[in-house]
């Protein structure tokens, strides 16, 4: 992994947009573009690995349980004699997968009930606001556990659950501010010469709070990975053999039991690091942390 | 009493490491009773003056210069000597009182750690002193006002409970920073004629902070006019409004508005010591201050 | 007062709609309601008989809702639908494993969270680089991950603390619980020492609290009185919320600890699909995290006196 940090990093400098690209470095600092490596390794491992894996990730032999690292398996096996580093490079697929769906749906329909709510206001705001209320007394993990209760597990379920599960969260943010771009005057202006109100929110609202939404995703993609994975850890999410970041953790917890802990803390870090480094680099492109720290 | 000499502060960019100088070389000498007016433009250094005296400039900032209180360079004092004369010499008065006191601590709390904790005096001795206090500066309900909290008296109120704050202690030197601006219009004569009678009849200097040129005539001795970081024109008031001799002194005498009773334009003063102002977003109706 | 009516009626229309939610959700699944109550079993004709009178099929909709409510309210929260124990016996003898859970956890959050936050914002310097640090660790490590390694580290490497069960008596009970609260509580541990650093260092460049360092006050109540104590209000709010959040966390705790809490009954029960207890359980939890969140706004309320004397009129 360290051997193709270095390599995007000498990379970059080459790319045309350097300026761009310098502006963006200076910002992030030195951590964060090791934040930066760590996450294009992660999304490359999701796109391209499982064509490079040197293993099937699926299948083990029962001769080859708990293998300690060596030339052929650099990570060991698992308790079914599947390669670990096999499994960790597929697995970063269905764990970027399924916060992509939670993202996006959320993304998507908070910004519709928002801009919803926004534009026609007064009872229909109230409304669908007390609707919001209602997912709000549920803790969002439960509510995601409830779906899964209901439409049974699996990776697509599980994470259309946790979108529901979101929404509230994003709506509302998103229709704070699109809220305060409705009551600028040249949106009324725009209404009053009656442009009908899907096309001043496309045009004029939508713009406006684009960065809102794009941060909130960064934010939730992080929350999203995190809660997926503990889905697969209690069994309701992504179902085995699949390889997943969680299912690992959570297959791994009784290798750890007698021993062996090291599918389970593997895993485990891929996790921490994924998550971090997006944390890390959404919190100083978003900014806030630059603020904090030049005020001490 | 007091000797500012030489005073230069600079704030330090914390990006780019550039100094940018607030005060040029400010030397102001002030004797014991008298007031002298500050007035200038915002950002003109007052406040930042103030805030040297006392010690709390911002904490990115580099200042050179001495400032002589009786016979002490406040510059080098160690900071427990300084606690200490901030306590027994010096008091300020800041302008906005609603964002000045702690909003979660009653009104007796504020008096009380000013003479007690800050001043070593007994707890018991201060509760009474803090009663006589407040009805030296005019407070009728006292009982009702040292159980109020900030937000349920109105700035009026307030500034009077500052002031008697600061003149509890008998201190050489009161501060005051824009003290009425933040008030209203009806309350403002009112806090700066008791400011005005209190530090006579206790004979402290003062130096007072201002971008109202009448206000600060009718309240000081000697007004000294700043501009960009430096003291342009000092003399009396008469001598500032009769006859100005430096050019940006008599564009300010110029531009003062001149119809009888016409008030003095919302200044929002950038360059106080205020920080934020958080008596803004609360209810003017909450204040008691009104039936008192 | 009226504060208070209005929110508990706010409360109570919340409880009410998302316990439709809950009950709703039965025939939302695809296919029928029996099908998905019976989820393939092989089942008696009086077990079915059974199922078919405890989520009364028979009647319209909302007799079903109101007999189902109605038993929720009188404590007959029926009978699992795979071993037929009565529902309301069964979470009984699991909440007080959550509770004491959460009990320890919450003590944690409070303690650790708020005593690094003053730490890291009083001191400055190295310490506040340590806990900003493992602030942003604590965080990114799901409570999942960072059971496993308490467990294997303090467990299984040192044995210094038991792998499974809840212990009993109360020395015990905390000692058994300690890591499990440990891992519960920790992202929640950085959230609120991070929030708690903030406010404190924010605080200290309030006006006030510059005006009180200019009336010459001791350092001491500059800092604890004015700063400290100031920052915490906010912070309060914070913690309620984490506390409250814990309900959600405890699923994933119980269930790796193998702890016999109500959080490991539900995800066993979605496991095995046992809805009867899934509904029951999920009822019992939204309760919870509404009460225990307006408990924070009220208290809130009672400690900051800007809120409480506004309200109070």
């Amino acid at each position: 992994m360290a051997a193709s940090e270095t390599a995007v990093l000498s990379t970059a400098p080459g790319i045309p947009a350097q300026g761009r690209l310098a502006s963006v470095r200076r910002r992030l600092g030195w951590i964060g573009m090791v934040c930066a490596g760590i996450v294009a390794v992660v999304v490359l491992a999701a796109m391209v690995g499982q064509f490079f894996v040197p293993y099937d990730p699926t299948v083990g032999s029962v001769t080859q349980r708990h293998l300690g690292s060596s030339a052929e398996h650099f990570l060991g096996t698992d308790q079914a004699g599947r390669d670990i580093f096999s499994r960790l490079i597929a697995g970063a697929r269905t764990s970027l997968v399924g916060p992509l769906i939670v993202v996006v749906a959320t993304a998507v329909a908070g910004s519709m009930l928002a801009f919803t709510a926004v534009w026609f206001g007064g009872k229909t705001d109230a409304f669908l606001g007390r609707v919001l209320d209602v997912l709000f007394a549920f803790p969002s993990l439960l509510l995601a556990i409830l779906g899964v209760a209901i439409f049974g597990p699996g990776l697509v379920t599980a994470s259309i659950a946790l979108a529901v599960a979101y929404i509230p969260y994003s709506a509302r943010v998103i229709r704070s501010v699109a809220l305060r771009e409705r009551n600028l005057p040249y949106v009324k202006a725009a209404e009053l010469q009656g442009i009908n109100g899907f096309t001043i929110t496309l045009r004029h609202i939508l713009p406006n709070v684009w960065t809102q939404i794009l941060t909130g995703s960064t934010i939730n993609f992080g929350y999203a990975i995190v809660d997926l994975a503990a889905l697969s850890f209690l069994g309701l999410g992504i179902q085995p053999p699949a390889a997943d970041w969680g299912l690992m953790i959570s297959n791994g917890q009784e290798s750890l039991q007698q021993g062996f802990p090291g599918q389970s803390l593997y895993a485990g870090l891929c996790v921490v690091a994924t998550v971090a480094a997006m944390a890390y680099i959404g919190e100083r492109l978003g900014g806030r942390a630059a603020a904090g720290r030049s005020k001490q | 009493m007091i000797d500012i000499s030489n005073l230069e502060l600079g704030i330090i960019d914390p990006d780019s490491g550039a100094n940018k100088p607030v005060l040029k070389g400010i030397s102001l000498s002030i004797k014991r009773g008298e007031a002298i007016g500050l007035v200038g433009e915002s950002g003109s250094g007052k406040s930042m003056t103030l805030r040297c005296i006392l010690g709390i400039e911002p904490r990115n900032s580099v200042v050179t210069g001495d400032i002589v209180l009786d016979g002490e360079n406040l510059r080098t004092l160690p900071g427990e000597r300084m606690r200490g004369l901030r306590a027994s010499k010096i008091a300020l008065i800041s302008q906005n009182p609603h964002a000045a006191l702690n909003p979660v601590l009653p009104i007796e709390t504020y008096l009380l750690e000013g003479m007690a904790d800050a001043h070593g005096r007994n707890a018991k001795a201060a509760r009474t002193r803090a009663g006589e206090m407040l009805e030296q500066v005019g407070i009728r309900s006292v009982d009702r006002v040292l159980k109020a909290f900030p937000h349920q008296l109105s700035g009026g109120m307030l500034q009077r409970v500052v002031i008697a704050g600061a003149i509890s202690g008998r201190p050489g030197l009161l501060l005051a920073d824009e003290p009425t601006t933040a008030l209203d219009v009806t309350t403002q004569a009112e806090v700066a004629a008791i400011l005005d009678e209190k530090r006579r009849d206790l004979g402290m200097s003062m130096i007072f902070v201002t971008h109202d040129l009448d206000l600060a005539a009718a309240v000081t001795d000697r007004l000294a006019v700043m501009r960009y970081g430096e003291i342009v024109e000092i003399g009396t008031p008469e001598q500032i409004r009769d006859n100005p001799r430096h050019a940006y002194t008599q564009m300010l005498m110029s531009i003062r508005p001149t119809l009888n009773g016409a008030t003095p334009q919302a200044h929002d003063d950038g360059d106080s010591t205020g920080v934020g102002h958080s008596a803004a977003g609360l209810p003017a109706e909450t204040e008691i201050g009104s039936t008192l | 007062m009226r504060f208070l009516v209005h929110r508990l009626l706010a409360l109570g229309g919340v409880l009410i709609a998302s316990s439709m939610i809950v009950f709703g959700g039965l025939y939302l699944a695809p296919g029928s309601p029996e099908q998905f109550l019976v989820q393939g079993r092989t089942v008696s004709p009086e077990v079915l008989a059974a199922i078919r009178s405890q989520y009364s099929l028979d009647d319209p909709l909302p007799v079903r809702y109101w007999n189902w409510l109605s038993g929720l309210f009188t404590g007959d929260m029926g009978r699992s639908l795979l071993t037929q124990q009565d529902v309301g016996t069964l979470i009984a003898s699991r909440i007080p494993t959550t509770l004491s859970l959460a009990a320890v956890a919450a003590v944690l959050i409070i303690v650790a969270g708020i005593g690094l936050g003053i730490l890291a914002g009083t001191r400055g310097g190295v310490a506040a680089r340590i806990v900003i640090f493992a602030s942003n660790l604590g965080i990114a490590v799901p409570t999942f991950f960072a059971a496993l390694v308490l467990m294997s580290v303090f467990s299984m490497g040192l044995g210094w603390f038991p792998v499974f069960g809840a212990g009993d008596g109360v020395v015990d009970r905390v000692w058994h619980l300690t890591l499990p609260a440990l891992a519960l509580s920790l992202p929640s541990i950085a959230v609120v020492a991070r929030i708690t650093r903030t406010a404190i260092v924010e605080e200290s460049e309030s006006e006030h609290v510059l005006i009180a360092v200019a009336r010459g006050l001791p350092k001491r109540i500059v800092l604890w009185r004015h700063t400290v104590r100031n920052s915490l209000l906010p912070v309060t709010t914070a913690v309620g919320m984490q506390i409250a959040g814990l309900i959600a966390g405890a699923f994933v705790v119980e269930y790796a600890f193998t702890l016999d809490g109500i959080g490991a009954l539900l995800v066993n029960s979605v496991q095995r699909k046992d809805f009867a207890v899934v509904q029951a359980v999920a009822l019992i939890m939204v309760v919870a995290f509404g009460v225990v969140n307006l408990a924070v706004d009220l208290l809130y309320a009672v400690i900051d006196p800007r809120v409480r004397l506004k309200k109070g009129q």
